[in-house]
């Protein structure tokens, strides 16, 4: 008894010791009411090679909400600098979405930028990444008065979007972005959203060539993107050329490439039925109808061959048409081969249509 | 007062205990940090082939424990290769105790600092994780053995998250490609080895024998034990060249973790987290029982074999342990270039035991004469 009565005064002098001298090891603070978390950060260039970076602080307390800038050098000074300026101290953990300005994308690229949140194991890889045509900090510091949860709701509709790929946006988070970036026979791309009179809307899709933006696809180039690779769905595809709307349209698409690696075939069958009409022609005649989808079908080969054109053009494969080429039973090949193939592939566009007619309405004519 | 009861033996463990602890024994550490040395698809191959030669050696491990000297402990390996080589043997046991401790441990404890408390010391994790394996083996080895039941239900039914991954968005089939290997480098060799070596652990019940409760059956349950590794190991890796694709593979520090890092759930956020303390019990079942071993061993090298248990002796054996431990993160484990030294070194070392220590048992029970028939332990 005298043994453990001794070694358990040893024990606690020497917890005693460790834990008064202020060796203690958890240095963090983790109080709840200290803390904020941010829910987005905002980047754009600022002046002499910085980078601006915004947010809404407190994001989450019933406070009065206030837009802070920062201009820096290194996008984690920022972190710094915010918890300078404000009497809580800022934490990452909960940051939802990074926004990013076009011109910061085109310019100087977003390889520093996805290496900073890659390597941050605080910051989710689910975050989601947009770029934004205009200024942001203007479009908040109006807005926010007006509608105080804005990051809330922004983030609630690329949630919504996100989830079972409900067509209409591309939307991309970091590990999707990340995997697209560093994938051999892929580019990434990520949804664009612009500014315009106090209003953010959805604008296209922006491709990039490893990690630049090159170009932005908007109106029917973004929904043919939609078909094509991101979603294979749309609730609606207007072909305002032929005054006639699709509506839910899902796409299969299948790849055959040529031994000789010089053409690659992209078949599309598209499932879809008409949901509105203002032509001139009678689809309740068999015959009509037929002639019909070959107008359809030649007016989207024509778009998706233009698309395709513009892609190779620009050397950026979103689509990742080389991972067709890989095969179970063969070395993969070259990437730089692979790019010198691309551009110089022949890529035929054949879509297979299969059309619903409208169904329980009178065409115009025959009421006539 | 009450002598300490580290090596008493009250009652034994059926082969179902045995099955545990084979699974839970070659799923410490390697397997997290696996696929960042494999990369290619078509090492998945490679791990059902290494699992195969993994059967074997529990083939070899089964006719050892069906003879009456395995449950003889001590004086069945005296009579083995006689009281100098045993002492022999057990000092060189120390160092492979030694170094299999300070990976699992030292490895442990930096992801829990990477991925939970950032801001802390890993000196202090050391610590804290030594003191609840101390609280376990202080207990003895058979409740060190019964504790492979909360390590096995807390942390076995993790790998079926990952089926997740085996679906479309992130699942492409092209991922797997090519599933052949087309060119072979000095990695792929490593790769051999370090699976292997992650497949090692089970030997170490050759030295607790006396503990188990062998009989015919105990073979099928070894092997379960191991056939379940094989599928979480390829199941791991395939989620993982799935989730990050072959060319970003080696790039992932800890890339299982990082896979559960994009698990969500509405009410748990970090679910990464919760996985990685419930792997704790893992990690605190394996460390008691190789601290034990250690002590065990250290007392056969020393020549003190008939003197029972000591408390002071087995504290001391756990805080040499544990200085060594803070000294090797010191100054090994935080430099990365002399972290891969200590790394290639468990590899090596651990498929040298694994390879090494059922064969040799069963050859010198062969020239020794001990005859399995004659020998079979009784049922029950």
């Amino acid at each position: 008894m005298r043994l453990r009565k001794k070694m358990a005064k040893k024990l606690s002098i020497i917890f005693m010791a460790l834990w008064l001298t202020g060796c203690a090891p958890f240095t963090e603070n983790n109080i709840i009411e200290e803390l904020t978390p941010v829910t987005f950060l905002s980047l754009s260039k600022g002046d002499e090679g910085k980078i601006k970076i915004s947010t809404i602080l407190p994001s989450l307390s019933k406070e009065k909400k206030s837009v802070v800038t920062q201009e820096v050098s290194l996008i984690k000074e920022v972190l710094r600098s915010f918890n300078l300026n404000f009497y809580q101290e800022m934490k990452f953990g909960q940051m939802r979405m990074l926004i990013i300005n076009e011109d910061l994308g085109r310019n100087e690229g977003i390889m520093s930028i996805i290496n900073v949140l890659l390597t941050d194991p605080d910051i989710s890889l689910r975050i989601y990444l947009v770029i934004v045509k205009g200024n942001f900090e203007e479009y908040l510091e109006n807005q926010l008065d007006k509608q105080e949860n804005l990051d809330y709701s922004f983030y609630q509709m690329l949630k919504h979007y996100e989830e079972k790929n409900q067509g209409e946006l591309s939307v991309v988070n970091l590990h999707e972005f990340k995997n697209l970036l560093y994938t051999p026979y892929s580019d990434p791309f990520l949804p664009v959203f612009k500014i315009e009179n106090d209003a953010i809307s959805y604008k296209g899709t922006a491709l990039f060539q490893n990690d630049k933006l090159v170009e932005i696809l908007t109106t029917f180039d973004d929904r043919i993107f939609q078909l094509l690779h991101n979603d294979h769905y749309l609730a609606v595809l207007p072909i305002p050329k032929l005054q006639v709307v699709l509506g839910h349209v899902r796409s299969k698409t299948k790849v055959d490439i040529n031994k000789s690696l010089s053409t690659m075939t992209y078949t599309v069958n598209i499932d879809s039925r008409i949901e509105e009409y203002r032509g001139e022609k009678q689809l309740f005649d068999p015959q009509d109808l037929e002639d019909f989808k070959k107008d359809i079908q030649s007016n989207l080969e024509k778009q998706t061959q233009e698309l395709v054109k513009k892609m190779q053009e620009l050397n950026v494969d979103p689509l990742q048409l080389g991972i067709h080429t890989l095969k179970p039973f063969s070395k993969p090949m070259d990437e730089k081969k692979w790019i010198e193939l691309y551009k110089k592939m022949d890529i035929k566009i054949k879509y297979n249509i299969n059309i619903n007619p409208l169904t329980d309405a009178n065409s115009k004519r025959q009421n006539l | 007062m009450e002598a300490l009861q580290l090596f008493n033996k009250n009652e034994t463990y059926n082969g179902f205990y045995v099955m545990l602890m084979v699974n839970r024994l070659q799923m410490l550490y390697f397997f997290l940090i696996m696929p960042r040395f494999l990369i290619h698809s078509y090492m998945i191959w490679v791990i059902i082939a290494v699992g195969i030669l993994s059967q074997l050696n529990i083939l070899l491990l089964s006719k050892w424990f069906l003879t009456r000297i395995s449950s003889e402990g001590y004086n069945g390996f005296v009579q083995l290769f006689g009281k100098k080589l045993v002492r022999l043997l057990s000092f060189i046991g120390l160092f492979f105790i030694l170094l299999k401790l300070f990976v699992i441990m030292l490895g442990f404890s930096e992801m829990v600092q990477i991925f939970m408390f950032p801001a802390t010391d890993s000196n202090w994790l050391i610590f804290f994780i030594m003191l609840s394996c101390l609280y376990v083996a202080w207990k003895g080895v058979e409740k060190t053995i019964r504790f492979v039941v909360i390590s096995f239900l807390c942390t076995f039914w993790m790998f079926l998250f990952f089926a997740f991954f085996f679906f479309p968005p992130i699942a492409q089939l092209s991922d797997l490609y090519p599933i052949i290997p087309m060119e072979l480098s000095v990695n792929s060799w490593k790769g051999i080895f370090l699976i292997l070596s992650s497949f090692s652990g089970p030997e170490f019940l050759v030295f607790l024998g006396p503990w188990f409760k062998t009989n015919n059956k105990t073979f099928r349950y070894l092997s379960y034990g191991n056939a379940l590794t094989v599928i979480e190991y390829v199941f791991l890796y395939m989620a993982s060249l799935f989730y990050f694709g072959s060319n970003y593979l080696s790039k992932s520090q800890f890339p299982v973790v990082t896979m559960a890092r994009y698990f969500q759930n509405p009410v748990i956020e970090r679910i990464d987290m919760v996985m990685l303390s419930l792997e704790l019990f893992n990690i605190v079942f394996a460390v008691s029982i190789f601290l034990l071993l250690f002590y065990g061993a250290s007392k056969i090298a020393s020549g003190k074999m008939e003197r029972p248990p000591s408390r002071v002796g087995f504290l001391f054996s756990v805080f040499i342990i544990l200085i060594g431990m803070i000294l090797v993160n010191e100054w090994i484990w935080k430099s990365d270039e002399k972290q891969v030294i200590l790394l290639n070194l468990q590899i090596l070392a651990g498929s040298l035991s694994y390879l090494v220590v059922p064969i040799t048992m069963i050859v010198v029970m062969k020239i020794k004469g001990v005859n399995k028939h004659e020998t079979t332990k009784e049922d029950g």
